[in-house]
């Protein structure tokens, strides 16, 4: 068995590296990391999106966000990874293509009220 | 396809909830994200740490400095305007990374117990306990596991008497919605009054 063999198996890895797709980029454009839950849309500001000049994976993710929908739905539909799929939208975003609906602060307590219309919810599943 | 709830109009307000699912390897995480919901994996790539390292065999892969991590991500409609999301998260200290993320912003989480491994449940314990968020211990009752009162787990974990410690069956999607129950009952009787807590607690409203 020679050395190469190793690579042969599913431990080497997927064929094309995952940020491969992200041109090597590990890092958002803007820097700023969204959440697992953040949400995210299309804007299709001034008429329509021009779709030239993007990614294949820049397109799925368009087309999912045609909807409000979250990161972590967005990395799940894609099956790339959350890292990847920050980078992508970090781009999309920055083009103006897609914004990031906006968020109550995440050290904000919820609402007794909005945890009891949780409770009533579950409790009637 | 998991877009958010929409009645047509991407500013109907929602609110979205964060909560953990973690446990030991074999715990059960996988099951109980799919009793109640429609499971999904979420993969991340990661940096290897020096923490990582000593745990991954990296012979003849000297050039691999990322890992990948799998998820499993589940989401619960809650009538037009809820929606919980699950993240059933590798239970080893080697993924705190991952953890200190998920953990940021989230509702709450759920503790797997077998009590036939009951310390691969430590980690996940120790870890709410540090970060303050409000964890519930759910023993999974496999078939062929003895079983224990919860209170004897309670007490073999060291737990606040404050930490809900319940029997479920991870299978079963009655046992799992009450271990959520519980698990929200413990954060709205828990919650600070007059609160600038800076307590993690639910992040989104679309």
């Amino acid at each position: 068995m020679g050395a190469d063999d190793k690579w042969l198996d599913r431990d080497s890895g997927p064929v094309v590296r995952p940020y491969a797709v992200t041109g090597g980029r590990t890092e958002p454009a803007d820097g700023e990391v969204l959440d697992l839950i953040a949400v995210v849309v299309v804007t299709h500001r001034g008429g329509g999106p021009d779709e030239a000049g993007l990614s294949p994976e820049h397109r799925r993710i368009m087309t999912l966000c045609e909807r409000p929908v979250t990161v972590a739905d967005v990395a799940a539909d894609t099956g790339l990874p959350l890292g990847v799929v920050r980078v992508l939208l970090a781009d999309l975003t920055q083009q103006g293509r897609i914004s990031v609906l906006p968020q109550r602060r995440a050290d904000e307590q919820p609402s007794a009220d909005l945890l009891k219309e949780v409770l009533h919810g579950l409790r009637a599943l | 396809m998991g877009s958010v709830p929409s009645d047509g109009t991407a500013e109907s307000p929602h609110s979205l909830f964060k909560i953990l699912v973690a446990g030991g390897f074999g715990a059960g995480k996988t099951t109980l994200v799919g009793a109640i919901s429609e499971v999904r994996p979420l993969r991340t790539e990661e940096p290897l740490t020096s923490a990582s390292i000593a745990f991954d065999d990296l012979n003849g892969v000297d050039r691999k400095t990322s890992t990948t991590v799998a998820m499993d991500f589940g989401r619960i409609t809650i009538g037009s305007r809820l929606v919980l999301y699950l993240f059933g998260t590798p239970g080893q200290e080697r993924f705190w990374f991952m953890w200190d993320e998920l953990a940021y912003g989230a509702l709450g989480a759920v503790v797997l117990a077998d009590t036939r491994r009951l310390s691969d449940c430590f980690p996940s314990v120790d870890y709410f306990e540090k970060r303050e968020l409000p964890f519930v211990v759910a023993i999974n009752c496999f078939d062929d596991a003895i079983r224990y009162d919860p209170e004897e787990v309670r007490v073999a974990l060291d737990l606040d008497p404050r930490v809900p410690t319940v029997l479920c069956d991870a299978r079963q999607v009655g046992s799992v919605k009450q271990v959520l129950i519980t698990l929200v009952e413990h954060v709205l009787a828990n919650r600070p009054k007059g609160g600038s807590d800076a307590r993690p607690a639910p992040v989104t409203e679309v």
